[in-house]
């Protein structure tokens, strides 16, 4: 479905994407990296906002190299950007409205409600009439995912989706992706495991701008199988330790002295995987 | 709750409209409060929702800004309107800068009819400062939002361009009558801004608009310059020249036009 081959993008002489090839299909797929390690570059070439130096991104046969092919595809995604901004003086429905006939939605009163549609879809609808300049951060987040919702697209890519969400706010959108992964691509890039555990398929672990790992949540938490531990006393060797709520420590590792074997999660997995570096 | 339903007779009398005003208002509390009435009331779906949606767009839909029902007034579908009139250079501090340039040229020209020149040379490199403004990711804070849309690129910027050019030029055209020479010397900036502004479109095909605009905007500077060193401060609008600026709008509008297509 989305095929991509060789993708390298530089930036100052810096990989961000080091000759990444990787086939995405429906489903719910969750990019987890470090800042800086390609995941918002991988995004954006998808999304057809940045072209690669090198490489190509074909998603339902179509290329973006080529103009045409690009508006066709276009049509078939929604793009949730890491940063996107707004005109703080349109009302919420009017940049939703704005997007849509972006998306070549003329007709105004089949625009108009598929503006309320995904304003709803997302629980705007109470706010449609006020500017985005007094919606809160999280308000403006899901507005945001609104617009990329607009004609309910084939593809659907969100760079860190969940950023500014309360918990109750993060549970809706779960239950929205996840019922839109039933028919479609979703792209998801992230730095919250919890997430990841939840929503996806499948995860994707990019570092340097490679994929370093690729297969489901259970299969990352398993990449910390063994490894994960519960002590009393802080260890004196590992770096990877944090002191849980019940007071003890939460090794990933060697085994501390007197520590207990504990069940891994996505995050120790994920840990693991990048070791040192997530560590320092 | 209550146990009372609408009658037959009533209920049919309301259908076809012939109930005075009170008792049908009396039979539509009852409906909004009655699933059983209302059940027995016929309505074909299709149209109800279609009517709903329609009265809902009215109701519930953006408010159009001034611009927006001055352009629809006009006859420029409701969608073209608002994409129009949402251009983010379009703002008044933009069209305050434009109508000051102007009047600050137009003034100087009535006290010094030397200066003339002063307005022609900036006509041209307003609606290019308006073009520059108009469309990237520096200038529209919404710009990666809309950037993966099916509008974005070519198609966004050369209707934001026209837009910006359409009233650069009206500003200009309304300031030359008050210009203290005859109409076609004052008029002289028509052709150059329209060549300028189609050499900034071709160009931001190969280079960000800005620079395009920087690009275009200097290479005015130096024929005005060119024209003032070899032959006085009109060389850059004499007829011949005028004809140049022609040639040049049109092979760049049909270049802008075979890009846009293709």
């Amino acid at each position: 479905m989305i095929q991509i081959n060789g993708l390298t993008k530089t930036y100052g002489g810096r990989p961000a994407l080091d000759h990444l090839d990787l086939t995405l299909r429906t489903g719910v797929t969750g990019l987890l990296g470090p800042n800086g390690a390609g995941k918002t570059t991988l995004l954006r070439c998808l999304a057809t906002t940045l072209a690669p130096d090198s490489g190509s991104v074909t998603a339902f046969g179509l290329d973006p190299a080529s103009p045409s092919q690009r508006t066709a595809l276009r049509r078939r995604l929604g793009y949730l950007p890491q940063d996107p901004g707004f005109y703080p003086h349109f009302t919420a429905f009017d940049l939703v409205d704005y997007v849509a006939i972006l998306k070549e939605l003329t007709d105004r009163e089949h625009r108009h409600a598929e503006v309320r549609r995904v304003l709803a879809e997302v629980d705007l609808t109470g706010q449609a009439r006020t500017k985005v300049r007094k919606l809160s951060g999280g308000m403006r987040q899901r507005l945001a995912l609104a617009q990329a919702l607009l004609g309910e697209p084939d593809l659907l890519i969100l760079d860190e989706p969940t950023v500014g969400l309360d918990p109750e706010q993060r549970m809706s959108f779960r239950a929205l992706v996840s019922r839109l992964g039933e028919s479609r691509a979703v792209v998801l890039s992230t730095h919250q495991t919890e997430d990841v555990a939840a929503l996806c398929e499948r995860v994707i672990v990019l570092r340097g701008g490679r994929a370093v790992f690729d297969g489901t949540p259970g299969e990352l938490a398993r990449v910390a199988d063994g490894q994960v531990w519960l002590s009393a006393e802080a260890p004196a060797t590992s770096r990877m330790f944090w002191r849980t709520a019940d007071g003890r420590y939460r090794t990933l590792g060697d085994r501390p002295p007197a520590a207990e074997q504990a069940t891994p999660g996505v995050e120790d997995g994920y840990l693991m995987l990048l070791g040192e570096e997530v560590a320092a | 709750m209550t146990n009372w339903h609408i009658p037959d007779d009533l209920r049919e009398r309301y259908l076809a409209g012939t109930l005075p005003p009170a008792p049908a208002m009396s039979v539509e509390a009852h409906l909004e409060r009655c699933p059983a009435c209302r059940a027995a009331i016929p309505y074909e779906r299709e149209w109800l929702e279609t009517s709903w949606q329609r009265l809902e767009s009215r109701l519930a839909g953006p408010r159009p800004s001034p611009a927006e029902r001055f352009l629809r007034h006009g006859g420029v579908p409701d969608h073209l309107a608002r994409l129009v009139a949402a251009t983010p250079t379009m703002s008044r501090a933009w069209l305050a800068a434009v109508v000051t340039a102007l009047t600050f040229a137009v003034l100087a020209a009535r006290e010094a009819p030397e200066l003339m020149p002063v307005f022609l040379v900036m006509a041209p490199v307003l609606p290019l400062a308006g073009i520059a403004l108009a469309y990237g990711p520096r200038v529209d804070p919404a710009h990666e939002l809309m950037a993966a849309t099916p509008m974005a690129g070519p198609r966004l910027l050369l209707t934001r361009a026209v837009t910006v050019l359409a009233v650069a030029t009206a500003l200009a055209a309304l300031a030359t009558p008050l210009l203290p020479a005859p109409p076609g010397l004052s008029a002289a900036w028509l052709l150059p801004s329209l060549a300028a502004s189609s050499g900034c479109l071709a160009l931001s095909h190969r280079l960000p608009v800005p620079i395009a605009a920087l690009a275009v905007g200097g290479l005015w500077l130096a024929i005005v310059g060119t024209g003032l060193l070899v032959s006085g401060p009109l060389a850059a609008f004499g007829p011949l020249a005028q004809l140049g600026y022609a040639g040049v709008a049109l092979l760049l509008i049909l270049r802008i036009r075979k890009a846009s297509v293709s």
